[in-house]
């Protein structure tokens, strides 16, 4: 006898019609679930996210079907991947059996489900069954009893849990059922391939063959009931991040990291910038809201919440959802709270690791707009001074533009004014130039760079600001001001090749610049040095030490530039101990998003946290590669009481300190 | 209502200043332009009447200056001025206190302002006489230094600081003149629909001729660093000769050891 299985054994084909009636009203509760909530998401300003069709679909079935993302982080993130797994291939072994049942049977006259294949099927689906009932009960030990800290559990997630392991158990014992009264009796070698069903039916065999039936009957039926349920409540449950998450997927950004959108000032018809109301926000903010799981992987690494700020990222995502239900004409800013908008160093781990695709930053940057172009509001004194120095001088610490270029004196470097041939363009910014700690940043550069023989340009005078703190803080008319100006600048002078010490110029020259119209390479000098390295035209004598290497995040988050800089600082002798949070995962040093030049007034220091990570590796050096990161850790080992116990590097100073000409 | 607001745009004072090709004044080659910081408060506080009279007053602010103080008058119509006045003048470095708050009176006088507001002083010359020459010559009630102001029932009231921290309060009816000092308010920074907006308001030019008709009453004749005053001795060697060295600069150059 070939292997394979009646289908509505027991239950009897007339079961059909019914069974496709109640569906179709647990899918259409499905449909409307979901159809009711696209009013809310239309509130939203326009975007488009329905362009590049073929590469979404990519990387939503990557994303969804991987659980690439879910399981990056392990604690409870392994266990939703593999349930999810399990999950899907009943789902999908189901879908199998409604096709063989439906359609092939009485279409076709063909049966797949037999032979190998069908033993196969069986072992695959009774593997799944188990794996899910496992994850399950994993995923309910963990939010029930081993709860991590910060884990919300609302009443959703108890009838959620309840109803997963009622569908699990009961198609188990459906199994059982049947087999009890076929498989072991009929055929007991093919029931070796249902190894969890074979259990579940010696629990039946006691009983009498009626009675067998008729428990089979009901608990089919109760499945059933329970199948469309679970299928109806998605929307109306958190179970709704089965579809809306996985649309985000497909939703996503497809622009580089980082991408702002740059506001048209020419474009005399708006009125309003940034996002005082839900509504000034894109439909894509408000769906968010609904795409999120609460998994507050965000919160857990986000730096301000860390360090006891008003600041969730979650809570913001949750709070525009509300928002958009309760009041899209309130005041959104109110609602998260100006304290909360401006702790936000925009270091993007929050973004980075949600499993749902949400874009936190860029609401937060929203606010922050309106706040400062419509009310011209600040988030402290020091920081309405540095703007305004920024205006006048082209600097935050308001000092004398003309001294701009004073860094240089005495260095091998070519003034572009003069109109010479240079290699790069050195674009030191702000700190590099002007801080005294920062300068060692630039020295060190042009050094590395004249003992390899490049030719390194300047602006000097000319240069000014890039304009990312101000943009940052919402301050995109003094953004692209001083964006103007330098691109003007540099398009005048040929510009073939930027280099930068700062990872935010970096990102700024390079990536949003383009918006306005610069089109030069622009690459930081981690990459740059480490080039010049492999090809050969840059010499190091290594000598021993021991470190640990900060992340910056505008190069690692956001530029995935993780590794280079590492191997520059093997090859310079170093060996590294590295610290829990790095590469993607690095936590931020406090001073981005504009925070630099604002004083930290709300909960315990970011930088202090940062270096007391450092020296909790036992290495003696803390090597970074930005002038705002080594401004805040020069303070941090300060202001935490390390001196003496850790030192505080830059990538240039150490790669200079090793010429070996 | 009419209100005036009178400002001036000056140099950072941060930037490196070197005397001029006549020695009388500071050059303008690498310097950074600003308003001056007492003038915001003015400006500031002028807004402010107009914003707590509803919209009624008619805010103008002039400046006297080449090209380059457009940039502030801009911003002083970001921040809330309606219309501006440009009194052009290439060379307004060189006039002499008098000679600027003539022709500010000169302009205002057929205007008939109720309130006029000026910086307590310019940052880069520091007279602190324009204010109180304007009211004089067009005979208004002036108050100094104020760093409180209040417009109730047709009177302003006004705190004005004194030497030594002491405040005194003044009521007056206008027309009057004002000149603002630090402490009387926050300037706003200008918001973007603000800015946009200041872009199509009117700047009037006024050629300085047409306004001037006074000779200067005092002259600036040498602009230049301070003298330096002395240099430092390092004395170096032994610590024996050095503590004799030590002992007779002091008795030499000082009376500590007398
Ligand atoms: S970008 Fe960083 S600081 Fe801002 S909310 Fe996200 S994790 Fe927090
Ligand atoms: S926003 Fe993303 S990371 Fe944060 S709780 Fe929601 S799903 Fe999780």
């Amino acid at each position: 006898m070939e292997a394979t299985r009646e289908i509505y054994w027991n239950i009897g084909h007339g079961v059909v019609l019914p069974m496709y009636l109640l569906s179709m009203v647990a899918v259409a509760a499905l449909a409307w679930g979901i159809w009711r909530r696209v009013p809310r998401y239309r509130l939203g300003k326009p975007l488009n996210r329905f362009d590049s069709y073929e590469e979404r679909v990519k990387r939503m079935i990557a994303d969804v079907f991987g659980q690439e993302k879910v399981a990056r982080v392990k604690d409870g993130g392994l266990f939703h991947a593999f349930f999810f797994w399990g999950f899907g291939l009943l789902f999908i072994g189901t879908m199998l059996v409604m096709i063989q049942a439906d359609f092939f049977t009485p279409l076709m006259r063909v049966n797949i489900l037999s032979g190998e294949f069908y033993k196969a099927f069986s072992l695959v689906l009774d593997g799944a069954g188990l794996l899910a009932i496992v994850m399950l009960a994993g995923l309910f030990a963990r939010r029930f009893f081993i709860r991590p800290e910060g884990l919300e559990t609302s009443a959703d997630d108890y009838r959620i849990h309840v109803l997963l392991f009622a569908i699990l158990i009961t198609g188990f014992l459906i199994e059982g059922a049947r087999m009890a009264v076929t498989e072991l009796r009929q055929d007991p070698g093919l029931a070796m391939f249902s190894p969890v069903g074979k259990l579940v039916a010696q629990l039946f065999t006691p009983y009498a063959e009626e009675n067998i039936r008729t428990a089979h009957r009901l608990l089919w039926w109760l499945h059933f009931v329970l199948v469309m349920g679970f299928i109806a409540a998605i929307p109306y449950t958190k179970l709704r991040h089965i579809f809306l998450t996985s649309a985000n997927a497909f939703f996503a950004p497809l622009e580089a990291k980082g991408t702002i959108a740059t506001i048209n000032l020419e474009d005399e018809s708006i009125e309003q910038f940034g996002a005082a109301t839900v509504k000034d926000l894109s439909w894509k903010d408000i769906f968010d809201a609904d795409a999120c799981t609460s998994c507050k992987r965000c919160q857990e690494r986000c730096p301000a919440y860390s360090t006891d700020k008003p600041l969730s990222p979650m809570k913001v995502v949750r709070q525009i959802g509300e928002q958009a239900e309760s009041a899209p004409d309130g005041n959104l800013v109110e609602t998260v709270g100006q304290d909360a908008i401006w702790s936000c160093t925009t270091c993007r781990a929050c973004q980075d690791i949600c499993p749902a695709n949400i874009e936190h930053v860029n609401k937060i940057l929203e606010m922050r707009r309106n706040l400062t172009l419509m009310e011209g509001a600040f988030p402290g004194d020091e920081v309405r001074t540095a703007v305004g120095n920024i205006e006048v001088n082209g600097n935050p610490f308001g000092l004398a533009f003309a001294a701009r270029g004073e860094w240089a004196d005495g260095l091998p470097v070519i003034g572009m004014e003069s109109g010479q041939e240079v290699d790069i363009l050195y674009f030191a910014g702000c700190y590099a130039s002007f801080d005294k700690r920062n300068r060692e940043i630039a020295k060190s550069f042009v050094r590395i760079c004249a003992a390899a023989g490049i030719r390194v340009g300047i602006l000097g005078k000319e240069e000014k600001c890039c304009g990312e703190p101000v943009r940052k803080l919402g301050n995109e008319y003094l953004y692209q001001m001083l964006a103007s100006g330098n691109i003007e600048l540099i398009k005048g002078y040929g510009v073939k090749r930027i280099v930068t010490t700062c990872p935010h110029c970096f990102n700024t020259l390079g990536r949003d610049y383009r918006d306005l119209g610069l089109e030069v390479p622009v690459e930081h000098y981690s990459t740059y040095l480490h080039r010049l390295l492999e090809s050969g035209r840059l010499e190091m004598s290594p000598d021993d030490f021991i470190f640990t290497y900060h992340d910056s995040c505008y190069l690692g988050r956001y530029m995935d530039i993780i590794d280079q800089p590492r191997e520059l600082l093997a090859k310079a002798g170093g060996r590294i101990r590295e610290m829990d949070r790095s590469g993607c995962d690095s936590f931020c040093c406090g001073a981005g998003g504009g925070r630099i030049v604002a004083e930290e007034k709300l909960g315990n220091r970011i930088n202090v946290a940062r270096v007391r990570m450092a020296r909790e590796t036992g290495a003696p050096l803390l090597v970074s590669n930005c002038p705002f990161c080594l401004t805040m850790f020069e303070d941090g080992v300060k202001t935490g009481g390390f001196e003496g116990e850790i030192m505080v590097r830059d990538l240039a100073e150490i790669v200079a300190a090793r010429l070996t000409v | 209502m009419k209100v005036l607001v009178c400002i001036k745009q000056v140099p950072d004072m941060e930037s490196h200043f070197k005397p001029n090709g006549s020695g009388t004044w500071f050059s303008e080659s690498d310097l950074a332009w600003r308003m001056n910081e007492y003038d915001e408060y003015a400006v500031e506080q002028a807004v402010q009447v107009k914003e707590k009279l509803a919209s009624e007053p008619e805010l103008t602010v002039l400046s006297i200056g080449p090209d380059r103080i457009g940039e502030a008058l801009k911003k002083a119509m970001a921040m809330g001025c309606d219309r501006a006045v440009h009194v052009q003048d290439n060379d307004s470095a060189a006039k002499d206190p008098w000679q600027i708050a003539s022709i500010i009176a000169a302009y205002a006088k057929a205007q008939g302002f109720d309130l006029i507001f000026t910086g307590m002083q310019s940052q880069d010359r520091g007279s602190a006489q324009v204010g109180a020459i304007v009211a004089e010559l067009l005979e208004y009630a002036c108050v100094t230094t104020i760093v409180g102001f209040e417009f109730t029932g047709g009177a302003v009231t006004v705190k004005r600081e004194l030497e030594g921290g002491i405040k005194g309060v003044a009521r007056l009816k206008p027309p009057a003149l004002f000149t603002c000092q630090l402490g009387l308010n926050v300037p706003r920074y200008p918001t973007l629909p603000n800015i946009m907006k200041a872009k199509k308001k009117e700047i009037q030019t006024i050629a300085v001729a047409d306004l001037l008709r006074e000779e200067p009453l005092s002259a600036t004749t040498s602009f230049h660093a301070p003298a330096r005053k002395g240099g430092g001795v390092v004395l170096e060697g032994d610590v024996g000769p050095m503590v004799d060295q030590l002992l007779a600069i002091l008795r030499e150059k000082t009376s500590v050891l007398r």
